[in-house]
């Protein structure tokens, strides 16, 4: 690999990384939003990079000629993958490889929820007002969930992926939809329903919570796919 | 693992072409590149329409992920490590470390506090202060230290077990302490000649700044390709293990604590964010959790390829197995001392 094959390999990764970061918003697929400005900031000093590198390699400027390993040329998958697969947000395969046990978080306190209207709630939120110990504040109140279908042998689940930095640490969240039948898999729905309590306190196992829905209707998918 | 050919993903055409020749000559295409770029534009509109199962997917999900995530770490990493070859003077590091290498090794530790990054940033800093004469041992203290016990690693653990601050110091203290003991480890057993010789420094008549770009292309190259080595790999792990197989296994005592340092190895999840899978795989023991965030930051399958590629097999597979087992280690003893 000469000098102006790898300043080209650099620059055409961070053209790849300003694409989704800076001219798209496709790599909130990838990782958290807040990742953008890092993405800019990498995608503009690898373009940098290359495009001084082959410059300074069709000027003929003195430098190291080194050769770069031939792993290098590896860095060219990621491109692939992007172009040819465009990989989309995880969906029901991946929660389905997940056996749904998120740390629900049992201390955080949530205010009252509206007598009247329907409340808007995150999958995360809902399980852990389920999961509340001082009795849940879901308790006849009527909420709306957004996330995908999955179906399972009993029903369907209402799934969205939680993940903290990246997509490999997605964990799902689901919660089981009673009285609707299920939507095509992976189909974005708004739910409204009401949380159907424990038959027998609040579970020391991990088991998703469910509601009873009176609405389903298709949505498109959300900007942010993941909570 | 140099064999791009034998790692490439499935629906990925990029059989390498051949390093094109010297380009000493003067002006010549590039050619290799430009029979990748032509793969790239067939491909993109003759076989994206087939590449479509859910599995596929997924697993190009994770792996654009992983890659995507670490590419700016690894990019701040390089270039820190860049300027400090090509800006720094090696006499600061004979000021600002302890003479003796088994006081060094310490404080190299404490300093990987500083560094506020996950694991691809601290490879190539730690081959740049190498390169600039600090002590293999301590260098390598820095290395395990830095991703494990930097402030924001540590907000997000309290972050993530909000009822149990315990975990917090127990990580800080577990990591520092394998950090120190492999550092001191490598300095009365390491080899000289187990860790490549110091990268060339600036050639003559090549100003500072074109040193620095050079070393910054060197690294990026060199460091993103196993960087991908270990993508494919942890995306690949991440699709095919079922998290079910996990809680089979959660109530053994040992076994569990063994299997947590096993999955943090292949999951290769970034240090920042491992502690919130911890915080999720409720079923096991806190023992075995503090492993698996003990062992991810310093042994992990991207870390390893990083590892290989920066510092040569020869020392990648004396100096990983050593990590591994000094990290099980004293997350078993902190995990005894904090029941």
């Amino acid at each position: 690999m000469n000098r102006q094959t790898q300043g080209a390999l650099l620059a055409i990764l961070g053209a790849v990384l300003l694409t989704i970061s800076a001219f798209s918003t496709t790599y909130v697929n990838y990782v958290k939003p807040g990742f953008r400005p890092l993405l800019v900031g990498a995608g503009a000093v690898l373009v940098g990079l290359g495009l001084l590198s082959v410059a300074q390699g069709w000027l003929g400027r003195p430098g190291a000629h080194g050769h770069a390993p031939r792993v290098a040329w590896l860095l060219a998958a990621p491109v692939f993958a992007i172009a040819m697969i465009a990989p989309p947000a995880l969906g029901s395969f991946a929660a389905r490889l997940d056996d749904g046990a998120p740390a629900p978080s049992r201390t955080a306190n949530y205010g009252k929820l509206g007598r009247g209207g329907v409340t808007e709630l995150t999958l995360g939120e809902f399980i852990g007002r389920a999961y509340a110990p001082s009795g849940s504040s879901l308790t006849g109140r009527k909420v709306r969930l957004t996330g995908f279908a999955v179906p399972s042998k009993t029903g369907w689940y209402v799934t969205r992926m939680r993940i903290n930095c990246c997509a490999a640490d997605a964990m799902a969240l689901e919660v089981a939809v009673h009285g609707v039948p299920s939507p095509k898999e992976n189909t974005w729905v708004q739910v409204t329903g009401t949380w159907i309590p424990w038959k027998e306190g609040v579970p020391d196992d991990y088991e998703p919570p469910a509601l009873t829905a009176t609405d389903v209707t298709a949505i498109a998918q959300p900007a942010e796919p993941y909570e | 693992m140099t064999q791009p050919s034998t790692t490439d993903p499935p629906g990925q055409e990029s059989h390498a072409p051949p390093p094109a020749a010297n380009d000493s000559a003067g002006i010549r295409l590039p050619w290799a590149f430009i029979a990748l770029v032509a793969l790239l534009v067939v491909g993109r509109f003759v076989l994206a329409p087939y590449l479509t199962a859910p599995a596929l997917q997924t697993w190009a999900t994770v792996f654009v992920a992983v890659c995507v995530q670490a590419l700016p770490f690894l990019v701040f990493g390089v270039a820190l490590s860049a300027a400090v070859t090509a800006f720094v003077p090696a006499s600061f590091w004979s000021k600002a470390l302890p003479q003796r290498v088994y006081a060094a090794v310490p404080v190299a530790g404490v300093a990987g506090a500083v560094l506020p990054g996950c694991e691809c940033a601290s490879v190539p800093v730690a081959s740049g202060l190498m390169a600039r004469g600090v002590a293999p041992p301590a260098a390598l203290a820095f290395l395990l230290a830095s991703p494990a016990i930097n402030p924001v690693v540590l907000v997000a653990t309290a972050v993530a077990f909000p009822n149990d601050p315990s975990m917090v110091v127990a990580r800080f203290a577990a990591s520092l302490a394998v950090a120190v003991l492999a550092g001191w480890i490598w300095a009365r057993f390491g080899r000289g000649e187990w860790l490549p010789a110091p990268r060339r420094t600036a050639e003559a008549g090549q100003s500072k700044v074109n040193a620095f770009l050079d070393a910054m292309r060197h690294d990026l190259l060199h460091a993103g390709g196993f960087l991908v080595v270990g993508a494919l790999a942890a995306a690949t792990l991440n699709v095919v293990i079922p998290r079910s197989w996990l809680t089979a296994v959660a109530g053994v005592p040992v076994v569990s604590v063994l299997v947590l340092a096993l999955l943090a190895v292949l999951l290769s999840i970034c240090s920042e964010a491992d502690a919130f899978v911890a915080a999720s795989l409720t079923a096991f023991s806190p023992t075995a959790k503090l492993a698996f965030l003990v062992v991810g930051p310093m042994v992990d399958l991207k870390l390893i390829a990083l590892q290989a590629g920066t510092f040569g097999r020869a020392f990648t597979w004396r100096f990983v197995p050593l990590t591994l087992a000094l990290a099980i280690g004293v997350s078993f003893v902190t995990g005894w001392a904090l029941r």
